[in-house]
């Protein structure tokens, strides 16, 4: 194991490269290498400067000072082509390819086989095949892409990437989609490449995954790195405190204090159709709770909260709010009007326009309150937008900046923001904290428990384990439509919930 | 220890995308751009009155500039109508079949020897049809709004050639030639009823619940839905208003020109648009305003005229539009990318 940076013929060397955006120091002067068949996790909250890192290596971004070499040349700052010719593959979240076409058809893309321009299904699948047989990664090639789970179509990516001779793979959150068993599988596959001398670079979150991966870990805070290591020099507490800085304290799970009241939120015998439906489930949720529902992809949870939010009108079963009984509602509007906020999973897809600022975007739910015969009132949005900005602590220049130039934890707290400005009696949040740094993640997690000890019924409904048993007094596992579990107070554990969710 | 790892495993969506968000990027750019374009706009403007008035000496005259606006008032309502549909993430090709066909409507009907309020109103109402007709079968039929209003272009426009068999139609009662009378200062009444209708729907835009639902709309139609807004209503809603503003630019031409014809305003599909999106909409929906379609109305207009004046011909003339069109938009985009690639 290389537990300094490099071996002795370093496969990838920056040196002094540093990146500022105004007055904003994105990133200090920093050195960073990644040696042949070396692993090194890239550890940082939002804003930390992990990403302006990962940039400048793939020539996304043309750093102000220093440079970057592979293999002892050079490569041209700010030039992604070069890069990618030089063997350096970014391996992005949310994954490039086209749907239509093939396995095999989308890893052969840039140089299909074939002669005078024509080529045939079978040459491309049979050269895909070869690729993949000596790659050790093995994907059928003849299945259309949209077909694959994330999982797979997480190793195509990585089978093109390495197609096109890459030597080193940078892979941004590669487990973020997947299971624990995926990701377990993913880190096997990464792991041969790596013995066949492949270096290799994970920014992620998932402290455990990578820390028995990896030969070094660096932690980045503010642009600057704080720590680098091998994996054996830093505990986890150890990591996320770097990551955190100073002042900032690790609190376990907060449960509820006083006893739980009467009940709000009744789910009465809800069914939808499809393999991954609903099958007779009854949820209550009491005032002053915070009840979890957990499951893995596929179970039906996102069925249970599409239908808590109005958006799917296949639900058969019934929605009792404070003791008024009505059928499942039809639309997202019936669901607001019955006193439900629902806060989609996907906030740049479904739940944001990134466009609007942010004290509109705050108000978005509630223009005929902030509004008389039809004409807006400018202070009344603003009142709303800074009411519920003070709850959660929005890191922002002003009310007037667009949503879309926000990180993704303050986008997310401004959703969130939204989805209370109607004074919901029920609260449905789907994964809550998705792509949310730790910081705010703690910060949402924070208030939902305020928001229960204020008296709304608060669901989270989520596939991400420690989220479940961090926020819930109670915790409800899905799997194949049903609930098979339920946890209260000790019981409320990762092991618990996994082994019901997945049994 | 294991607590302690719980609250670590948070994936990081937006910090490393570079290759992917550029799109979704472009949408805050988009309404920055939108701001800068609509300043930007009227500097333009002001520039090309600038050169065309140090260029020759008919330029700005009283008579020149009042003929500029008068001639610019159809395709400006017009593209006031298109701008709600473009905010709202629309698109509408059909205004120029509706802006013939209510020509037509409005001459049969005024030498029908209806009262010309009358006839103006059927006109107004053959437009909303129309608009109806386009928004129902983009919501309801989910058909692509560039195929619908094609094919709607096409159909309304037909519909006009079928009204008057192909036929000029001269109106007889003098009293329907309002739009193009002087009854306040040197400026014809068309001018009077671009510039109210303009600022009446900045005035709904900016300041109204239906304006904000329109940009929440065209910014991110699931978002809209999710917030509680009948995003159908309002679809449909846009068109209807596209209509009837081009309607009324059809009503503009019958009275300017004392006839109802299906050749009327066969260019105003691509110039209503191209007024638009030099004014800071965006073709992606949830930007734009109309205030500044107006000033793009009014530099398609002067670009026109003052060539004119210099004696450039008719052709070169629709090269410098496109051209004009092509950079005004791509240094807006290229400031918004700019400006915009900064977190």
């Amino acid at each position: 194991m290389n537990d300094q940076a490099g071996g002795p013929v370093p496969l990838l060397v920056a040196e002094g490269i540093t990146k500022s955006y105004g007055a904003n120091v994105a990133l200090a002067p920093t050195d960073f290498s990644v040696g042949p068949g070396e692993a090194v996790a890239v550890l940082g909250e939002n804003g930390a400067g992990k990403s302006t890192l990962a940039k400048i290596l793939t020539g996304a971004t043309r750093p102000d000072c220093g440079t970057v070499s592979v293999a002892g040349r050079e490569i041209a700052p700010g030039s992604p082509r070069d890069s990618l010719l030089r063997g350096i593959a970014l391996i992005p979240q949310e994954l490039a390819y086209v749907p239509q076409l093939t396995v095999a058809e989308n890893v052969m893309l840039n140089r299909l086989p074939g002669r005078h321009g024509l080529t045939s299904r079978r040459a491309v699948v049979a050269a895909a095949a070869a690729l993949m047989e000596r790659l050790g990664l093995w994907v059928d090639p003849s299945t259309p892409m949209a077909r694959l789970g994330v999982s797979d179509q997480q190793i195509v990516e990585i089978v093109k990437a390495l197609g096109r001779e890459s030597r080193l793979l940078i892979l941004d959150e590669p487990t973020a989609a997947l299971t624990e068993d995926e990701a377990a599988q993913l880190y096997r596959l990464l792991g041969e490449q790596r013995a066949q001398g492949i270096g290799i670079v994970v920014v992620s979150h998932h402290l455990d995954q990578v820390r028995r991966f990896v030969d070094r870990i660096d932690v980045f805070r503010d642009g600057a790195r704080v720590f680098s290591g091998p994996p054996s020099a830093a505990g986890p507490a150890e990591l996320i405190a770097h990551m955190l800085g100073p002042g900032v304290e690790d609190a376990g799970p907060a449960r509820r204090t006083g006893s739980p009241g009467p009940s709000i939120l009744d789910v009465t015998g809800w069914s939808t159709p499809g393999r991954s439906g609903l099958r007779d489930v009854s949820i209550n949720v009491r005032q002053g709770e915070v009840v979890g529902v957990y499951g893995l992809r596929g179970s039906g949870v996102v069925a249970l909260a599409e239908g808590l939010g109005g958006r799917r009108r296949d639900v058969h079963g019934t929605v009792t709010i404070s003791g008024r009984s009505r059928p499942a509602m039809a639309s997202p509007r019936a669901a607001i009007r019955a006193g439900i906020s629902y806060v989609p999973a996907d906030r740049k897809r479904d739940g944001l326009v990134l466009s609007q600022p942010i004290r509109t975007a705050a108000a978005m739910l509630v223009l005929g309150r902030i509004s008389r015969w039809g004409l807006l009132s400018a202070s009344a949005e603003r009142a709303v937008a800074g009411a519920s900005a003070g709850r959660f602590r929005l890191r922002h220049s002003s009310l007037d900046q667009p949503v879309g130039q926000l990180s993704g934890g303050n986008q997310q707290k401004v959703l969130l923001t939204s989805r209370l400005a109607t004074d919901p009696r029920v609260l449905v949040a789907h994964e809550p904290t998705r792509g949310v740094d730790v910081g705010a993640r703690r910060e949402i997690h924070d208030a939902l428990r305020a928001l229960s000890d204020a008296g709304t019924a608060v669901l989270v409904v989520t596939s991400d384990v420690e989220e479940v048993v961090d926020v819930s007094d109670r915790v409800l596992v899905i799997r194949d439509g049903r609930i098979v579990g339920e946890l209260i107070g000790e019981h409320i554990t990762q092991d618990n919930a996994v082994r019901h969710a997945a049994a | 220890m294991t607590t302690e790892i719980h609250k670590s495993a948070a994936p990081d969506h937006d910090d490393l995308a570079p290759s992917s968000s550029p799109a979704r990027a472009s949408h805050a750019a988009a309404l920055r751009a939108g701001a800068v374009q609509s300043l930007g706009i009227a500097g333009f403007l002001l520039v090309l009155v600038l050169v065309f008035s140090a260029s020759t000496p008919r330029f700005l005259t009283g008579d020149n500039l009042a003929g500029i606006l008068a001639s610019v008032a159809f395709i400006g309502v017009v593209a006031l109508g298109q701008t709600v549909v473009i905010v709202g993430g629309g698109f509408d090709l059909s205004v120029a079949g509706v802006a013939p066909l209510s020509a037509v409507v409005f001459a049969q009907q005024v030498n029908d020897g209806r009262a010309v309020v009358v006839a103006l109103l059927l006109a107004l109402v053959a437009g909303a049809i129309v608009g109806t007709v386009n928004g129902l079968i983009v919501t309801k039929g989910g058909i692509n709004p560039l195929i619908t209003t094609l094919g709607m272009l096409s159909v309304s426009g037909g519909v006009a050639f079928t009204l008057v068999d192909g036929q000029s139609v001269p109106i007889e009662n003098f009293s329907a030639g309002f739009m193009a009378e002087t009854d306040l200062l040197w400026v014809p009444n068309q001018v009077w009823l671009f510039a109210l209708a303009a600022l009446a729907l900045a005035f709904v835009l900016r300041f109204t619940v239906y304006g904000r639902s329109l940009y929440a709309l065209g910014g991110n139609k699931e978002a809209a839905r999710l917030a509680g807004m009948r995003t159908d209503a309002l679809a449909i809603s846009t068109y209807v208003a596209s209509g009837t503003f081009a309607a009324l630019g059809g009503v503009i031409l019958a009275s300017q020109l004392l006839a109802g014809d299906g050749n009327l305003g066969k260019d105003a599909a691509l110039l209503s648009v191209a007024a638009v999106v030099l004014g800071g909409g965006s073709l992606l929906g949830g930007a734009g305003g109309a205030l500044g379609t107006a000033a793009g109305v009014l530099v398609l207009g002067t670009l026109a005229n003052g060539l004119t004046l210099m004696h450039v011909s008719t052709f070169y003339q629709q090269i410098a539009t496109g051209v004009v069109l092509l950079v005004a938009v791509g240094f807006s985009q290229l400031r918004g990318a700019v400006s915009g690639g900064v977190r």
